[in-house]
């Protein structure tokens, strides 16, 4: 589900369905979100994110989907629609090509305005563009998070071997991937973590972890659309976190010890699978046994009663 | 029947045309309620300040209780400045943004936190232009209270928002505080703004704006008339002039058509964010 929309959001770049910008009242100071706001809305895939808080849509009708040159203006309407589509797209690809010259510096910034200010003069852009960033930080570290699943993604259809493994060794084998896209940061990764997890950037990781772990199912060859969905992508959300956070104070030699964990937990989440499927055919068997031997109970009864009456009556 | 109700709508539709044409050369001839001649009006806006610069400050505390404050710092907080920048406060007379730009860059605890290049810092440039010179004078006294008289980083430029004399690409900000009412051609004062800023430069304009929340616009409406000006006759003794600042901010574009205007002239990502429900309103822009 979340694969087929990634697909058509990042292979259609500029289309409009895609990009529709909602402006979101700041939590923190005295406002009233404004009523003139033309309703567009932004997914969080698009390379950084004007994070949806909850998923509001209200589209204007008026608008039908072409973006205005500014967010807020109801002006997009008639000639002016075409050539304000490209002025809104510039500003979304010049805040990634700052991002992503910003990538280079955060081994030794951090994942800070500092290494953005110091890619946006690597792009030749003054460095006040990083004041309009929504929730800065976390635009760095969400607009990494997205080039590695396309990066991921890339991967998987570029033909990785995954025919020959086992689906547990195939899972861990992309967590592997993608985990490793990691390594340049990992000196910087926890500041990443505690970024995604402040209250106000929860949201959007959430549903970039979702998507991450929504692609790897998908490329392992699960197709299950039941309550199933859930449980396993809860559970594989839950072995690639737990692998991330291990690999934070991992020392050993190439990361060795990270994947002989990661190869434990998947065995575990396997073998978890495997017990509770044991587990359902033993209560069912137990419920046949004890089914059958109620009513063969209860068969004797009746015959025993039936018998009794039948001969009382003679 | 249905006759009269075509022409009453095609009437209004040339009305509603009529009034929009004019409505963009109001602001040029309009001072106030009252319509002046455009070469007059910013003679007379020159006037006001002359007349208001003394008690400038305390009036904006006492009109807007104190909240100025706030709401300047949310601007210089939206601003983000770094040290080294170039940034050019318009309308900024007494210098309130322009301090708070300073102190957000030299603060000792900023410093601390980021990692800050001593180098960078000496290049920082904070330009404050007014087009009064009483205005600019209230600023410099209030610097040298600070201790800055002397400062490299604070220049205080004489200029008219419509023409100003910095370079092209040169300036990584602009800011302007509750002045853009007053300049008698926005859409110029606009263009240049996007001429002095550099490529990535940002544009934010902190201006009082309308209200339409029902029952607050008819407080806020009671309390501008008939309060306001009240006060500035006991405090400034001075009633015209606040009469024509609150008859000013209703002549001023309401924010979607003040950010329409932004990005005509040619600003990205235009946005704004209303502030107590209207009464102040932030709007920002890139230029790219």
């Amino acid at each position: 589900m979340y694969r087929t929309a990634a697909k058509r959001l990042l292979g259609g770049g500029g289309a409009f369905t895609a990009t529709r910008l909602l402006r979101f009242p700041k939590l923190r100071s005295t406002i009233i979100p404004s009523y003139y706001t033309s309703g567009l809305c932004t997914s969080s895939v698009g390379g950084n994110a004007e994070s949806p808080m909850g998923g509001n849509q209200s589209v204007n009708p008026n608008q039908s989907g072409h973006t205005a040159s500014s967010s807020s203006t109801s002006t997009g309407e008639g000639p002016r629609r075409d050539e304000s589509r490209k002025p809104r797209a510039e500003f979304q690809e010049e805040q990634a090509r700052v991002l992503s010259a910003s990538l280079r510096h955060v081994p030794r910034l951090g994942w800070t305005e500092e290494a953005m200010m110091a890619g946006s003069r690597d792009v030749g852009v003054s460095p006040s563009i990083v004041g309009s960033f929504s929730r800065k930080e976390a635009a760095l570290v969400e607009f990494f998070m997205d080039e590695c699943l396309q990066l991921l993604m890339d991967k998987i259809d570029s033909g990785l071997d995954l025919q020959n493994l086992i689906p547990s060794a195939r899972i861990a084998k992309l967590i592997r991937i993608r985990l490793e896209m990691q390594l340049p940061y990992m000196s910087k990764w926890p500041q990443a973590l505690s970024i995604q997890a402040h209250p106000l950037n929860v949201a959007t990781s959430f549903k970039q972890r979702a998507m991450l772990v929504d692609e790897v199912w998908h490329a392992v060859g699960d197709g299950a659309s039941d309550l199933d969905w859930y449980v396993k992508r809860t559970i594989l959300g839950g072995v690639y976190s737990t692998t991330e956070i291990y690999m934070l104070t991992d020392d050993s030699l190439e990361h060795r010890d990270t994947w002989a964990f990661l190869d434990d937990r998947v065995k575990d989440a396997f073998d978890l699978k495997k017990s509770i499927q044991e587990a359902k055919y033993f209560a069912q068997d137990i419920g046949a046994g004890v089914g059958k031997s109620v009513q063969g109970l209860m068969n004797g009864v009746m015959q025993t009663m039936s018998r009794r009456s039948g001969g009382s009556t003679f | 029947m249905a006759l009269r109700s075509v022409s009453r709508r095609l009437g209004s539709r040339i009305l509603n045309h009529r009034s929009f044409v004019a409505s963009l050369h109001s602001h040029a001839t309009s001072f106030g309620f009252q319509e002046v001649k455009e070469e007059d009006k910013s003679k007379l806006v020159g006037n006001v300040f002359t007349n208001v610069a003394s008690s400038y400050d305390i009036m904006n505390d006492v009109m807007s209780g104190g909240l100025h404050r706030l709401w300047k710092e949310r601007l210089v907080g939206k601003l983000s400045p770094f040290a080294g920048m170039k940034h050019l406060d318009v309308a900024g007379g007494t210098g309130d943004v322009a301090f708070r730009i300073y102190d957000a860059i030299y603060s000792v605890k900023r410093r601390a936190l980021q990692k800050v290049d001593e180098a960078s810092l000496e290049e920082t440039q904070i330009y404050v232009c007014d087009i009064n010179p009483n205005m600019l004078n209230v600023g410099k006294q209030r610097a040298a209270e600070r201790g800055l008289r002397d400062n490299k980083s604070l220049v205080w430029v004489e200029g008219n928002a419509e023409a100003l004399s910095f370079d092209d690409n040169s300036m990584d900000g602009y800011t302007i505080a509750f002045g853009i009412r007053n300049v008698t051609h926005i859409e110029k004062a606009l263009a240049e703004a996007y001429r002095v800023l550099k490529r990535g430069g940002r544009f934010l304009c902190l201006e009082l704006s309308h209200v339409d929340i029902p029952i607050f616009k008819n407080l806020y409406d009671l309390y501008s008339f008939q309060v306001i000006p009240h006060i500035g006759e006991l405090i400034a003794g001075d009633r015209e002039s606040y009469q024509y600042l609150v008859e000013s901010i209703r002549r001023f574009p309401p924010q979607e058509k003040f950010a329409s205007m932004i990005a005509d002239a040619g600003f990205e990502k235009v946005e704004y964010e209303n502030l107590v429900g209207g009464v102040v309103a932030i709007h920002s822009g890139i230029k790219l």
